[in-house]
């Protein structure tokens, strides 16, 4: 079969922005200056945390995780230098985790308290017995 | 006719090239192959047989069901049968056919593409598939879930029949529908030929593209539910369990944010097939391409914000439920839009009724009723009455089966030519497609009715009055059945000896039909450099007809 | 000449499929970023579970998490967070011809992850020993309040799941080191490793988001 081979002699036509061919060594500088950071901000969480400071601990705790893992995937993972379709993909997925929490939580918040689970009692024999159909089955 | 390439090869005295069909004949060279259009065919062959085994489990239901009182069967194995139906129909008929099965096929050739951006992803979607089936299997033969395919716990996580590999072969036939997914958006994304812009891509792939983004999202929480309930099973960790102190509604909330994005995965495909041969047996331009492709995005995108409508009577907050209901009725507009721009294609065109366009009628006239008794579903006040009865039944029936399995015969037919180079025998396949739609109404239309009259689903036994309309939907599944069986008959024949079809009996413009029928392998000698629009018609054709949009 | 032997490339890197090198390679950093999608909704549903049983029993899960050995995982945290800048130091070096440099750093990696993996089962046998165990195991004499057993069950299956991906990741891994080892990537193609190393930088994400949740309530 015929193809349209690129043309000898020039390997690098169309490469992606991030494959550089060597030309210029890739410095490791950035990975080093996120390391450090991401020290720093689990240092800050554990800190804050062990303060106990009630309502405002969880959105603390979160802001430092989001910007943790922003730091991984940004510089770690390229996603600085990556397609818009890529970065597309990882935005689109935390909007619909987003998405399955809100609604969720919403619920559990919002509904006929007496539905609302009631947590484990200590006894931990369930109230019911287990195999409610065992009588029934043949074998 | 222009030339195949087969025909131009064999004058230019070039050596012939075999289909994809021919090029290795051996059953390895099946079943270790990386050509999308022998994955597409294995998958085809596989989703028909289960097909036909949730079938044979619908007839017995039903044969049950002729008699209000214990007749046939016992109640544990109808609560076994109704369960496996709705596992085996939707897990591995309804959720992989028409990708798989088709767009593995097509959506290549739709691109200008040699194959799938990852052909042995591909074929190994197709292993997980036949894994998480023969799984499944496994626990079907050994009595089998009773849960429903819902798998609503607790009884799901403490009833002693066979979950556990039920919910482990779900699990893995997951992974291949992930798989499937993946394929299809980088494949888009990087394997489009020159000049084929987003705005030219033929309207199947902007439905296969939206099912794969809800693939992608919507399979993995599915993945860990389930999971979650095996470990429940095995290690009595109580998230779902009351008993424990968990929250049943939470499963709910997790399986149905899956399962409602999953029908989805449904009928977007089945959308993608009918704007395809919508356009090809009115011979005309799409009426509105913007408005369908966008609205396949629309639609998979509200999908996710609705899953709560399945909660309404669960226990859910009835404020959330209240959103939830209102943001269901979003998801009808997109398919109006569709609906109307369909419509509004066929209007004025130069309909060719050949048997796809037989089951586009179906489709059409499926879609609109089901998908309007759904939105009313959505609505609190009127599920509370519905809820669990017939008529949710008679819903999801006109939807799944009504309009899904009416685009995937339309896109059989359609593409059966390109598939294999034979040709079937068209008043067969208009008798066949008679039968199934006269056969469908007459099975879930009086299944609204006993909904409506309150006759509850899943139950074993209903009361005496509710009989006669029960023997009427038997009567009709019955004849459903014979159509379909019809349809494996003269298909079987035409693929043994019918008559070799042309490269392009349907005179389509799609994209695929550039190629041979079959293909040859390579799908193309050069790739193509795309100029022209999607279905367009817009040109001089050799029969002297002229289409102006 | 085979196309791929055109771009200067060792065989079996480049499909036929693929008109460029740069075309394949992109196709390959988006299939990873799906599957990394399908993967951050996969812990989405768990950690769904975990917001609804934490909004309804915060004193329980505050007092549990209590409990856990706090020393352990921040130590587990740092131990992650400093494998993701080796495999990320393994990329570089690949990128610029520093093979064996490579290497070193994958093996870095692969040893920390035994070390996260031997932290957790000293902390999951100390949890055994005090019964502070999931579901209908739950027989921790110091918490006795509702919701106790629901944190436990979902620790459980968190780190649980996670520490599979530490396993999977540790496989994962294993195979860019003998393909790197094979001398199969350079400067000109180093994309199967920076997949293998987008999965591991995904584990340690994770664990980013698990610790606060778990250990610092």
């Amino acid at each position: 079969m015929s193809e349209s081979a690129p043309p000898a002699g020039r390997p690098t036509q169309a490469l992606h922005p991030d494959d550089e061919n060597g030309e210029h060594a890739h410095s490791a500088v950035p990975y080093i200056v996120v390391y450090f950071a991401l020290l720093f901000f689990t240092v800050l969480t554990y800190l804050t945390g062990k303060q106990h400071l009630g309502t405002w601990a969880l959105p603390i705790a979160l802001v430092i995780a989001c910007t943790k893992s922003a730091l991984v995937a940004l510089i770690f993972m390229h996603l600085k230098d990556s397609s818009g379709s890529t970065r597309l993909v990882f935005g689109t997925s935390l909007v619909f985790v987003a998405l399955l929490l809100f609604f969720t939580v919403a619920d559990v918040a919002t509904r006929f308290h007496p539905a609302t689970p009631a947590g484990a009692p200590f006894g931990t024999e369930r109230s019911q017995p287990e195999g409610l159909l065992e009588h029934e089955l043949p074998e | 006719m222009r030339l195949s390439e087969a025909d131009s090869h064999a004058l230019a005295g070039a050596p012939a090239v075999p289909d994809y069909l021919h090029d290795g004949t051996t059953v390895m060279s099946w079943l270790n192959t990386r050509d999308h259009k022998r994955v597409g065919i294995l998958f085809l062959v596989s989703v028909t047989f289960f097909f036909f085994v949730g079938g044979l489990f619908a007839l017995l239901l039903r044969l049950k069901l002729l008699q209000p009182g214990p007749f046939f069967m016992d109640a544990l194995s109808y609560n076994r049968l109704f369960t496996l139906h709705g596992i085996v129909m939707i897990f591995l008929f309804l959720i992989p056919a028409i990708p798989s099965a088709f767009g593995n096929f097509v959506l290549p050739l739709m691109l200008g593409a040699r194959d799938v951006a990852f052909p042995r992803l591909n074929l190994l979607s197709w292993y997980l598939y036949l894994i998480g089936a023969a799984v499944a299997l496994w626990g079907m033969i050994h009595g089998g879930a009773d849960t429903g395919w819902t798998f609503y716990t607790p009884y799901s996580s403490t009833t002693p029949t066979q979950v556990a590999p039920i919910l482990l072969g779900a699990f893995i036939i997951g992974f291949s529908s992930i798989l499937t997914g993946l394929n299809f958006i980088v494949t888009v994304h990087t394997l489009r030929a020159p000049g084929l812009g987003w705005m030219r891509m033929p309207l199947f792939v902007w439905s296969a593209y939206a099912t794969s983004v809800i693939q992608i999202l919507a399979t993995p929480v599915l993945a860990i539910t389930l999971l979650i309930v095996t470990v429940e099973r095995l290690g009595g960790f109580g998230l779902f369990d009351p008993a424990r102190g968990g929250d049943p509604v939470l499963f709910q909330h997790m399986f149905w944010f899956y399962s409602h994005p999953a029908v989805y995965i449904m009928i977007l495909p089945a959308m993608g097939v009918i704007s395809e041969t919508v356009c090809a047996f009115s011979r005309k331009n799409p009426f509105g391409y913007k408005a369908i492709a966008f609205s396949s995005l629309g639609i998979a995108f509200v999908g996710f914000f609705t899953w709560g409508h399945h909660l309404l009577v669960a226990g859910q907050s009835v404020f959330v439920g209240g959103a939830f209901g209102l943001l269901s009725m979003f998801v009808g507009i997109f398919t109006a839009i569709k609906v109307f721009n369909w419509v509004g294609t066929m209007y004025r065109g130069a309909i060719s009724f050949k048997t796809p366009f037989a089951y586009i009628c179906g489709f059409l006239y499926f879609l609109v009723f089901g998908g309007m008794t759904g939105v009313a579903l959505a609505t609190t006040s009127l599920d509370i009455h519905w809820h669990d009865t017939y008529f949710v039944v008679a819903h999801f029936h006109f939807i799944m089966v009504g309009a899904s399995v009416m685009a995937f015969l339309a896109g059989l037919h359609y593409w059966f030519p390109k598939m294999f180079g034979k040709t079937y025998h068209e008043g067969f396949g208009l008798v066949a497609a008679s039968l199934i739609i006269l056969g469908f109404n007459a099975t879930f239309i009086p299944q609204f009715l006993l909904g409506n009259f309150g006759m509850p689903r899943r139950y074993y036994q209903y009361p005496d009055h509710f009989q006669a309309l029960n023997v009427a939907s038997t009567a009709g599944a019955t004849l459903l059945g014979f159509g379909f069986v019809i349809i494996v008959i003269y298909l079987g024949i035409a693929l043994r000896w019918g008559s070799r079809s042309e490269s392009n009996p349907w005179g389509s413009k799609g994209f695929e039909w550039l190629t041979d029928s079959p293909p040859p392998t390579h799908n193309f000698d050069e790739i193509p450099t795309i100029t022209q629009m999607p279905h367009d018609y817009r040109t001089h054709e050799p029969s002297g007809v002229i289409r102006v949009t | 000449m085979s196309h791929e032997a055109e771009a200067g490339l060792p065989p079996g890197i480049l499909a036929h499929h693929f008109s460029s090198l740069s075309r394949q390679n992109e196709a390959m950093r988006l299939g990873m970023w799906l599957f990394l999608a399908t993967e951050i909704l996969l812990f989405a549903g768990l950690f769904t579970g975990y917001a609804v049983y934490r909004f309804q029993f915060p004193e329980a899960f505050a007092e549990c998490s209590r409990h856990l050995e706090l020393t352990l995982g921040t130590v587990n945290t740092l131990v992650l967070i400093t494998s993701s800048l080796t495999v990320a130091l393994a990329i570089h070096y690949a990128r610029n011809n520093r093979r064996h440099a490579a290497a070193v750093c994958l093996v870095i990696t692969i040893l920390f992850a035994f070390a996260f993996l031997g932290i957790k089962a000293v902390e999951y046998t100390a949890h055994f020993h005090e019964r502070s165990l999931p579901g209908k195991y739950y027989a921790f004499e110091e918490v006795k309040i509702p919701g106790a057993a629901m944190f436990f069950s979902l620790y459980f299956l968190m780190t649980g799941l996670h520490g599979l991906h530490v396993i999977a990741g540790m496989v994962v891994l294993g195979f860019i080191l003998r393909h790197t080892l094979q001398n199969r990537y350079s400067s000109r193609y180093y994309t199967g490793l920076e997949l293998g190393g987008m999965y591991w930088h995904l584990v340690d994400m994770v664990w980013i988001f698990l610790y606060p949740l778990l250990y610092l309530i």
